[in-house]
């Protein structure tokens, strides 16, 4: 009787985190990609931060605190990547990352892979508080709360930090 | 841009950014058609920047298998650990062999410290010697004057003992 009762909390707890991977991967995914600019790194940091985050999985039952522990857990093992070097980075480009030959995302010409690989480097040149708010905050379902507990400032000090960066951007895009 | 226009370089970028023309910024387009196609440009710009700027961090997806290399990752890590963690009965079993071996290892240590505690015989003969040694100062101290000094009276004794009477004699 015991065993089965431990076999179903043990299915249950599979269970529940298969959802919550399903629910989060492609946030922390991109949370890692903004960062790294490299895909198989990303995913290689999104992998260890749901282990991670298996090993505390009784502590974070609850959906939102699972979201906010996973997003802070990305972003910063992807910054110890990016210091540490343990890999070569190599930023790639949208349109052969899936190395179909499909434009992707919406980038239909040459014109626009120039501009957003322009605007990947004016964005690495933002002064790094800056960089780091508009990093997380060009992911999706990332609001200004869920970049200030990310970083650990408040929400509206985020949207502050965003508009300089935009405006920087603003200015050197001409 | 003309230079007398240069002071509203950063309300226009504001303006571009937020859509509202604060600080007299509006005024001073109405009569500058420079800083009204700046305003324009600008904003055109903007709607060019948000179209790119998710495309920065979404330009590329998860492969297809992720989740279930994720799932598979954690399945291993659980089956290590369960591997490696031990029931309460083999806890209790290692804590006794432990106190087990430990408590034979003290009583032979002790045993062996109470059979090599006896003494040898030739110590013991060199531990009476040396108890028996006087120094020669000693050998000084037996001098003659010795002998006067224990046999001359202390003060209120006298020369001739006389002998204390008994009741008998009385």
């Amino acid at each position: 009787m015991d065993n089965l009762i431990a076999r179903t909390d043990a299915e249950e707890r599979e269970a529940g985190f298969a959802a919550r991977v399903a629910e989060n991967q492609r946030r922390v995914f991109h949370i890692a990609y903004g960062i790294l600019g490299n895909r198989a790194d990303a995913e290689d940091v999104a992998q260890e931060t749901f282990l991670r985050a298996y090993q505390k999985l009784s502590s974070l039952r609850e959906s939102e605190k699972f979201k906010a522990w996973v997003n802070r857990i990305s972003f910063h093992l992807a910054l110890n990547r990016q210091r540490g070097g343990r890999r070569r980075l190599t930023r790639e480009t949208a349109w052969h990352t899936h190395g179909t030959g499909e434009p992707v995302n919406g980038l239909q010409n040459a014109e626009e892979r120039v501009l957003l690989e322009r605007l990947r480097n004016e964005i690495e040149g933002l002064p790094e508080k800056l960089r780091r708010a508009l990093q997380l905050s060009i992911v999706e379902d990332m609001d200004a709360a869920d970049v200030g507990v990310v970083l650990g400032i408040p929400a509206g000090t985020v949207r502050s930090r965003l508009h300089a960066a935009r405006k920087l951007l603003l200015e050197a895009m001409k | 841009m003309k230079n007398h226009c240069e002071k509203w370089k950063d309300p226009l970028l504001d303006a571009a950014l937020t859509g509202i023309a604060a600080g007299g910024l509006e005024e001073h387009m109405s009569n500058c058609a420079d800083c009204t196609a700046e305003l324009a440009a600008l904003r055109a710009r903007r709607e060019r920047l948000d179209t790119l700027l998710p495309l920065v961090a979404q330009g590329s997806e998860p492969s297809v298998d992720f989740r279930a290399r994720v799932l598979a990752a954690a399945e291993a890590a659980r089956e290590t650990s369960r591997g490696a963690a031990w029931p309460a009965w083999q806890w209790a079993a290692a804590m006794a062999a432990i106190v087990a071996v430990l408590g034979i290892g003290f009583t032979l240590y002790r045993s062996e410290v109470r059979t090599s505690g006896t003494v040898p015989q030739n110590e013991l003969e060199a531990a009476q010697k040396l108890s028996e040694w006087r120094a020669p100062s000693d050998v000084l101290l037996e001098a003659p004057g010795r002998e006067i000094l224990r046999t001359t009276p202390r003060l209120g004794e006298s020369y001739m003992p006389v002998p204390a009477k008994t009741d008998k004699e009385e």
